[in-house]
């Protein structure tokens, strides 16, 4: 196999005609949740699957990866920590703030933060931000995957409270999350007017994908903070 | 204000101006973060940077300890926190699963040891929990005691001979089984002393084993009790319902609630009108017990004084 960089510390794989995303393994020698290590050049790579990760579906749908490897990233609704695990491949000099509702998939995660050192776990809701604001400092990346019915305005008031000016918001929107009985397209429509046409927000649409074949009915967004 | 390392003051242009930083005890540090958590009033604002605060407050000596001390502190008050999330409704809903996955795998093996030991002896007669037990008593047909009744059909059978070895097995068979049911009879009682202690007024207006699987399909007492009666009537009915909405069907009347005599037994026709004054019920008497926990009989009356009205309207 042969590795190639995808965007700053993502790769991919190339295996005859196959291509896979990957990122290094930070913590070598284990997997998270049952991927493919593979082993090129003295390093370990991860194999990403766009099927489980609404991320690694975006970053194969062309949408920008704003991650560096010093990133600061807010991580809302990382539930058993799979995609979480590739942030923290990928920001390995920078730190994950993980913010997971559920007590039950919290408890998965937890190995996971005590095997890396640059996952910061919260047990707490997202659409209250005030409740780990004396905790999390200001962050360039904030990554929403949360399937909520306000998703845009749980985003939206993460954004306005931890997002440096310059710093991007990258969400996946599940349309049946929102309204199990409208067309996904009036929902992301819908969605996005709340994100971006708020007055003082600041924001700007960089790009909108959606993630079919790997998601059904999600659209992939990424917006900017301006100033 | 507060952050999780400590208490601190911060002038007009971002500089410190009274700082008292925390131990660096982790456990006590957690305890902290869990406080302002449940009540976050003192937060800093946006632009607050933590990392450098606690630098030069003297909390940690460079972003390294910072980062690892925060780290430590998280994952210790996740782990607090996650201890203190289970609530005493949760026995009760595995409770609730561990009976329909007996009842699942009881059916399967009892389905079994119908074809199994009707090719020994058919005239037999008898079906699952009586079927099992009475193998698991008796063995094969030649070995029933004289004053079996079933001792004359026994010599007659036109069933298969089978040995002692068979026999072994088959017995063996239909005690796991019979010690299965026995298992269901146990989970069950222990369900209806639980939903009288934990839920009194879902008990009395739906029984235990329906306010029991009312608890458990909302995922607890708390959430059932947060959720519209119109939701409670239908829960259950979850395709039939997706489908009206799509506006492809008429609305469904009821769901798991169906189970509830009340219903069961009324005529198809006021089905829907007792339905919808069992779940406003249902849903009261959650209420009741998810705040109070205080058994209150006003609450059956009501519902029977409105089923009674349903009845004569018909």
């Amino acid at each position: 196999m042969k590795a190639k960089t995808f965007h700053e510390n993502i790769f991919t794989l190339q295996q005859g005609k196959k291509r896979f995303l990957a990122t290094r393994n930070l913590s070598p020698g284990f997997e998270v949740y049952g991927e493919r290590l593979v082993q090129v050049e003295q390093a370990e790579y991860r194999i990403w699957e766009p099927k489980r990760s609404k991320l690694a579906a975006m970053l194969l749908k062309k949408l920008t990866s704003p991650f560096t490897t010093t990133s600061k990233v807010l991580y809302l609704g990382s539930a058993t920590g799979t995609t979480v695990s590739h942030v923290s491949d990928i920001v390995h000099k920078g730190v994950v703030y993980a913010v997971e509702f559920s007590p039950r998939t919290m408890r998965d995660m937890l190995p996971i933060c005590e095997e890396r050192p640059n996952i910061i776990p919260m047990l707490a809701d997202a659409s209250k931000p005030q409740s780990y604001a004396n905790v999390v400092e200001p962050v360039d990346v904030i990554f929403q995957d949360v399937a909520q019915p306000d998703q845009a305005s749980i985003a939206l008031s993460n954004v306005q409270h931890f997002l440096k000016p310059g710093g991007y918001l990258l969400m996946s929107i599940k349309a049946r999350s929102v309204d199990s009985t409208a067309k996904p397209d009036t929902v992301f429509k819908q969605q996005l007017k709340t994100l971006l046409e708020q007055e003082n927000s600041k924001l700007e649409l960089v790009k909108k994908q959606k993630l079919a074949p790997f998601h059904i009915d999600h659209l992939g967004v990424v917006v900017k903070k301006t100033e | 204000m507060k952050t999780w390392f400590a208490d601190i003051e911060i002038n007009e242009d971002g500089s410190v101006a009274e700082c008292s930083p925390c131990t660096q005890d982790v456990q006590q540090l957690a305890e902290r973060l869990l406080v302002f958590q449940k009540d976050p009033k003192q937060i800093p604002p946006a632009c607050f940077d933590p990392v450098q605060n606690a630098i030069e407050c003297g909390f940690a000596a460079g972003e390294t300890e910072y980062y690892s001390l925060l780290q430590q502190t998280c994952i210790a008050a996740t782990r607090l926190k996650i201890k203190n999330s289970y609530s005493p409704d949760l026995r009760i809903i595995h409770a609730v699963e561990a009976l329909d996955d007996i009842d699942e795998a009881a059916n399967l093996l009892a389905e079994r040891l119908g074809i199994w030991y009707g090719e020994h002896f058919p005239e037999a007669g008898m079906l699952t929990e009586n079927l099992a037990k009475f193998v698991a008593e008796n063995g094969l047909r030649q070995d029933l005691q004289q004053d079996s009744q079933f001792h004359e059909t026994a010599r007659s059978s036109v069933g298969m001979e089978m040995d002692a070895e068979d026999g072994a097995i088959i017995k063996a068979f239909a005690a796991d089984l019979t010690s299965l049911y026995e298992r269901r009879h146990v989970i069950e009682a222990y369900i209806h002393k639980n939903m009288e202690q934990l839920a009194p007024n879902l008990d009395e207006v739906a029984g235990a084993n329906l306010g029991a699987r009312l608890i458990s399909m909302a995922g607890g007492l708390q959430s059932l009790s947060r959720m519209p009666s119109s939701t409670i009537q239908v829960m259950g009915a979850n395709q039939a319902l997706f489908k009206h909405l799509r506006g492809k069907a008429t609305s469904p009347k009821h769901g798991i609630i169906f189970n509830h005599p009340l219903i069961k037994n009324s005529h198809p026709k006021i089905r829907g009108k007792m339905a919808r004054a069992l779940a406003s019920g249902l849903s009261i008497a959650s209420r009741v017990d998810a705040f109070s926990g205080q058994l209150n009989p006003a609450i059956k009356e009501k519902l029977d004084r409105k089923v009674r009205s349903i009845k004569e309207g018909n």
